[in-house]
């Protein structure tokens, strides 16, 4: 889950550059309204009214969309596109920008999203943080209510004493997800699970920044076994 | 602007329609849903063109025909169907069909001789004409039209209408040859025609069979409305019987109303729900007081004491037969008597062919024909009308004309007759409740009618025209089935859901492979998940190649910037409310100096992209206008108002203050809609002020 | 290892006071000093609080050390807000050898009800862990598992929450803390004495002291405030309401005249083991509320 950033920061982002090539995402970033091919439409409008009505109009501006940012084959296509500008403003999460960034080594690649999240959509328009990738899910446990994200202090042995109405103290609309979790548990009659104790996560699964392997180291030779 | 997507878009959504069933029932496949929806617009001119262009006489279908349109409109899966007929009409009058002039070249060669002017004729001869060859029309009678002249009476369709067609026709340089009986088709092709179009219609009306048929005060109906229509007045006495449930036996009772007899009664032999004339006729006859009698039938006829003694049976309704229709059987011993001064018979019309015509008849002495060429047995000789089918509907006429015309036209050109190619899909199915619950349900708006009295007095047409505000009304309550949205680039869309989820209908809905699909039969077309898609993905169908907004803005941002009025201001305004509002409307037809209209058929497609676009190129000022709650569609105002909080804090970010951005309701039921224009535009003025100011300031 | 003093006095079956002195923001500790001066011989234990309401202030090892240079019984409140494992062991380690043994552990408030709202909140550790952690040292190995040069000691506190809307979490938690080591409890701010009562009724089972939180307010205005964004705090209608009563100005007396009432009433009725008084920002004032409530004398 991304926002798109404020217009005034973009401005500033891309202001060294003259031709900019705004460059949307069609899957997560069109899923959350934050850099789909409606955004990037919407950006460009809007950037190039902006310039209208301040008096330095350097910019030019082109737009395009690719399937996905995080793959370097659909970059490919980008490939004659990028020879016509000076700068990429990309509206793709914070794994897009990088992954263009690495494709086309002499092009300034830009951030136009803050990511932020991996979250749900509760209805149209309203998105709730769900997960944090820390890669030592505990879901089990908790009755499928994530503690590391819905509870501020990520606390394992929750809750703390800030609870109130069932809410957060840091933040009133927010349930407290230890309260949740409690419900919950006992709905599945397995409070017992929140009666046992949690050791201190381990914060370094594997070291930042993290990598999955899933090939295995394999010689085919010309022997059995 | 570089916006080869858009493009794209705009490319892909020409020409994609869904046939609607409105268009299939109808004979002439007009594009009904296409003219309705200019009327909704208020554009009556293009309406009646695009009627013009699937109907070679809109005036005359305006009066009579029979609406198979409405019989198929979905809408009445809702509430009831939309009054197309009556439309059409209005758009007919409003649009000055009457003033239209017609003129055609002669490029051909090929004589064609068209026999009988009744409709199918008369169309006929249209098109031919059209395609450049020389057409002649014989005639047996004085006047032409046929069943329109002789056989409808002009409170259902005046004289005036039939004069103005032919004389179109003259005009174009179809020769008449009137008071011309045909008797011989060779005497025809010696005469170097080199094809023949024999409609003769169905005129002969069919016997009773029973004993005192040939009593006097015992006419046939097809005889009795000619002479109506001729202006004869024949005396009818004071108690008038008609036998018969077609639209002949209506129209004759009708007649025999209007002509003075006190009282009239139509003799039916099975009971109105089989009555085969048209719901609207059998209301109206009966409102003007004609009396029924159903399920009776006469046995026998005496003229005694200078009146007809009609001996009756009651009737019962046994088993189908082969047509489908419950065959009526006397009941025993049921006789009664009844006294009339006049009997008229109107249970059916055939056709009359001459035996030197040589050509195959069939069953009720219609003419056999080849259905794809419309070729009878002779060659070069083709049929159609009611000739062919027996008696059948005026529109089914015209589409037989026009077939024959064109297949005639095939014939002459020696090309390979081929049957019609498929048409294009067409759309049917069920509405869904949940769809259909979320329809606002509009009471049809009937065509005003004049009274049963003033109607009883004289032959003045029946039914009035709408006015402006209820044509608009009655009109977008279509459902526009056919042009609605569809997923146009299945590999942009990433199942966000939005559509589904935003979608006031409910609509889209995931199937079961996950693939989200818009069923065309449910989508209402009311573009907001056209326009909220964050892919970009759907498209709403559209048969006709219509200027998108964007070309519009280009337009209107072309003519303000040559104007060079101040301050600029856009207003982006439904053109569906926008016609006959009034508030709005003065602004439209004068064009305010500074203020652009353009606009667009709902607000709800209007995309963020299009109002920066505007201040982009100079516009001082914005405004939507739009119909608020009272848009045919649900939740557009919403979404309206979803997209204006956007740009308005993205203009504050720009530095331009939000309020240049204003929403008005063209159908605001407080406060004054032009006022509020008009401190609009005051205060945009205002701000244009300071900021020169300020640049004067700065420097 | 000798047991602290506290622990002496845990372990006895008097009636404990305890109270608690926030620090300075800032480097000036002289009004600190006086309060602990003030209150040193009066009370069986001081708290000094650490980062209270995530507002960032002069350290509570600092003020211990303070507290032990004037010769008091100094209480450590650790909150695992702001230090990851590693510090949280060292600062223990350095508490332990400067004969501040008594350690009160908490979670601690959300980073964003303090002051410094951008602050990176660390929580490497809860309340729970760093309970048994604390004890695991006490064995000699720290808890990546390596051996210690010299193992700590220490009497081990937490808090608990009795007057919670949904108690029943709260008594999972209590009982884990229990489970994790924890000998003594300070309660959050008690206002009625029956969730008290019923608290103490399931918390008895455990050989652990309870000493009620008693909050001294000083206007309706307070507790409402308190209320709305205080963490932990729930003030009663009722006491709204008599605070409410009073005219202008003399609200710190019915604030002190309510705390009193508390704290007789429990040491009558044996409800708890003790009291922990809780005026921050008001410190000067609890000699009086103790005074008032007589005959409870602090043991010297």
């Amino acid at each position: 889950m991304a926002e798109q950033k404020p217009l005034e920061e973009i401005r500033r982002i891309i202001a060294p550059y003259e031709r900019v090539l705004l460059l949307g995402c069609g899957t997560c970033m069109t899923v959350c309204g934050a850099g789909g091919e409606r955004e990037v439409s919407f950006l460009n409008s809007a950037l190039r009214v902006a310039q209208a009505k301040s008096s330095d109009g350097i910019h030019s501006f082109s737009e395009y969309t690719v399937k996905r940012q995080c793959d370097f084959e659909f970059l490919d296509m980008l490939v004659d596109k990028v020879n016509e500008v000076d700068a990429i403003l990309s509206l793709g999460c914070g794994i897009g920008v990088q992954v263009v960034a690495e494709r086309f080594p002499d092009m300034p690649v830009l951030p136009g999203v803050n990511t932020s999240f991996m979250g749900m959509a509760k209805e149209w328009g309203v998105w709730d943080e769900r997960c944090a990738a820390c890669g030592d899910c505990r879901l089990a446990e908790t009755a499928g209510i994530c503690p590391i994200t819905r509870c501020t202090k990520g606390i394992l042995n929750g809750p703390c004493a800030g609870t109130k109405n069932g809410k957060c103290e840091a933040n009133k609309d927010m349930d407290c997800a230890w309260i949740l979790i409690y419900k919950r548990l006992e709905r599945l009659q397995q409070l017992d699970k929140m009666r046992r104790y949690y050791p201190p996560r381990n914060f370094r699964v594997i070291p930042r920044p993290r990598r999955i392997v899933m090939k295995a180291d394999v010689e085919p030779g010309e022997d059995n076994g | 602007m570089d916006n080869y997507q858009a493009s794209r878009m705009r490319e892909a959504s020409r020409g994609r329609g869904l046939i609607p069933p409105c268009q299939v029932a109808c004979p002439l496949h007009m594009e009904i849903g296409e003219y309705v929806d200019l009327v909704a617009q208020g554009k009556v001119l293009e309406a009646l063109q695009v009627i013009r262009d699937g109907n070679p006489f809109p005036s005359i279908c305006a009066y009579v025909c029979t609406h198979p349109c409405e019989d198929a409109c979905r809408r009445s899966q809702v509430d009831k169907p939309i009054a197309i007929r009556a439309l059409k009409r209005f758009a007919v009058e409003f649009g000055g069909d009457r003033m239209i002039q017609l003129e055609a070249e002669t490029t051909q060669s090929e004589k064609v001789a068209v026999v009988g002017s009744g409709p199918a004729g008369l169309a006929c001869a249209y098109y031919l004409r059209k395609l450049g060859y020389p057409v002649t029309i014989f005639e047996a009678y004085s006047e032409l039209g046929g069943m329109l002249r002789v056989g409808i009476p002009q409170y259902r369709l005046p004289r005036e209408v039939v004069d103005t067609e032919v004389q179109r026709l003259i005009h174009m340089g179809v020769e008449i040859k009137a008071n011309t009986r045909v008797i011989s088709l060779d005497l025809l092709f010696d005469m170097s025609y080199k094809a023949v179009f024999i409609t003769v219609g169905a005129h002969q009306s069919l016997r009773m069979g029973i004993e005192g048929e040939e009593s006097p005060g015992v006419i046939d109906g097809a005889t009795f409305l000619r002479e109506v229509n001729l202006g004869l007045k024949p005396s009818l006495g004071e108690r008038v019987a008609v036998v018969g449930g077609g639209n002949v036996a209506m129209d004759a009772a009708r007649a025999a109303v209007r002509l003075g007899t006190s009282k009239v009664s139509i003799l039916y032999r099975r009971s109105r729900a089989e009555m085969p004339a048209g719901p609207d006729e059998i209301e109206q006859a009966l409102e003007e007081g004609v009396e029924t009698m159903f399920l009776v039938a006469p046995t026998k006829m005496k003229r005694e004491n200078g009146r007809l003694s009609v001996t009756c049976v009651r009737m019962e309704l046994g088993e189908p037969d082969a047509g489908g229709r419950r065959r009526p059987v006397p009941i025993k011993d049921s006789e009664f008597n009844r006294e009339f001064d006049t009997l008229i018979t109107a249970i059916g019309q055939a056709p009359q062919i001459s035996e030197d015509f040589r050509l195959r008849l069939g069953r009720g002495s219609t003419i056999q024909v080849d259905p794809v060429t419309l070729i009878t047995n002779r060659t070069g000789v083709f049929a159609g009308g009611d000739a062919v089918t027996g008696p059948a509907t005026v529109t089914q006429a015209l589409a037989s004309g026009r077939q024959a015309a064109f297949r005639i036209d095939d014939y002459l050109r020696h090309r390979y007759p081929l049957a019609d190619k498929e048409a294009e899909e067409t759309l049917s199915g069920e509405l869904l409740p949940e769809t259909i619950e979320m329809i606002r349900k509009i009471e049809r708006l009937e065509p005003p009618l004049l009274s049963p009295e003033a109607r009883a007095k004289e032959f003045k047409s029946v039914e009035l025209i709408y006015n402006w505000e209820a044509a608009v009304a009655e009109a977008r309550r279509c459902l526009r089935c056919g042009m609605g949205a569809e997923i146009l680039f299945q590999d942009k869309c990433a199942t966000c859901l939005t559509c589904l989820r935003i979608c006031p209908y409910h609509v889209p809905y995931l199937d079961e492979r996950g693939t989200i699909q818009i069923p065309a039969d449910q989508c209402q077309a009311c573009g907001i998940c056209v326009t909220e898609c964050p892919a970009r993905a759907i498209v709403l169908r559209k048969p006709y190649d219509r200027r998108h907004i964007d070309e519009e803005l280009e337009h209107a941002l072309k003519s303000a910037a040559a104007s060079k009025s101040k301050p600029l201001i856009i207003g982006f305004c439904c053109q569906y409310g926008l016609f006959g509002t009034g508030a709005l409307a003065s602004l439209w037809r004068e064009g305010k100096a500074g203020i652009w209209i353009v606009p667009v058929l709902c607000v709800a497609n209007l995309e963020e992209g299009h109002v920066l676009r505007a201040f982009e190129m100079g516009a001082e000022g914005v405004f939507i206008a739009g119909c608020g709650e009272q848009c045919s569609r649900e939740n557009t105002a919403f979404w309206v108002l979803q997209r204006v909080e956007r740009i308005r804090r993205a203009l504050s970010q720009i530095g331009l203050e939000p309020e240049r951005l204003q929403t008005f309701n063209l159908h605001a039921t407080e406060g004054d809609t032009a006022e509020a224009l008009d401190n609009f535009t005051e205060r945009i003025g205002g701000l244009c002020l300071a900021s020169v100011i300020r640049q004067e300031v700065k420097s | 290892m000798a047991n602290s003093l506290f622990k002496e006095k845990l372990n006895s079956d008097g009636f404990l006071v305890t109270t608690e002195i926030g620090p300075p923001k800032g480097a000036d500790v002289s009004e600190m000093v006086h309060h602990i001066d003030l209150l040193k011989d009066k009370v069986d234990a001081i708290n000094i609080t650490d980062h209270q309401s995530s507002v960032m202030r002069f350290p509570s090892l600092g003020g211990c050390l303070l507290v032990k240079e004037r010769g008091g019984e100094p209480i450590i409140q650790i909150t695992c807000r702001d230090r990851n494992r590693l510090a949280l062991q060292a600062d223990l380690l350095l508490a332990y050898s400067r004969d501040i043994k008594n350690v009160l552990c908490l979670t601690g408030d959300s980073v964003d009800v303090g002051d410094h709202k951008e602050a990176k909140p660390v929580f490497d550790l809860d309340s729970v862990q760093l309970l048994k952690m604390a004890r695991e040292m006490e064995s000699g190995k720290d808890i990546g598992g390596n051996e210690l040069k010299g193992a700590p000691q220490f009497c081990l506190g937490a808090s608990v929450h009795p007057e919670a809307d949904f108690i029943e979490p709260q008594l999972i938690k209590f009982e884990k803390k229990v489970v994790a080591g924890a000998q003594f409890f300070q309660t959050q701010g008690i206002f009625d004495l029956e969730s008290l009562r019923r608290f103490m009724q399931y918390a008895s089972q455990f050989n652990v002291k309870i000493l009620a939180g008693i909050i001294v307010l000083a206007s309706a205005r307070m507790a409402r405030y308190m209320n709305d964004n205080v963490p932990g705090i729930i003030v009663s209608q009722a006491i709204i309401d008599e605070l409410a009563g009073v005219e202008k100005g003399k609200g710190l007396q019915k604030g002190i005249e309510i705390a009193a009432r508390f704290i007789k009433t429990i040491r009558e009725e044996n409800l708890c083991h003790g009291v922990h008084i809780m005026a921050v920002g008001n410190e000067g004032i609890v000699p009086d509320i103790l005074e008032a409530a007589q005959p409870v004398s602090a043991h010297r």
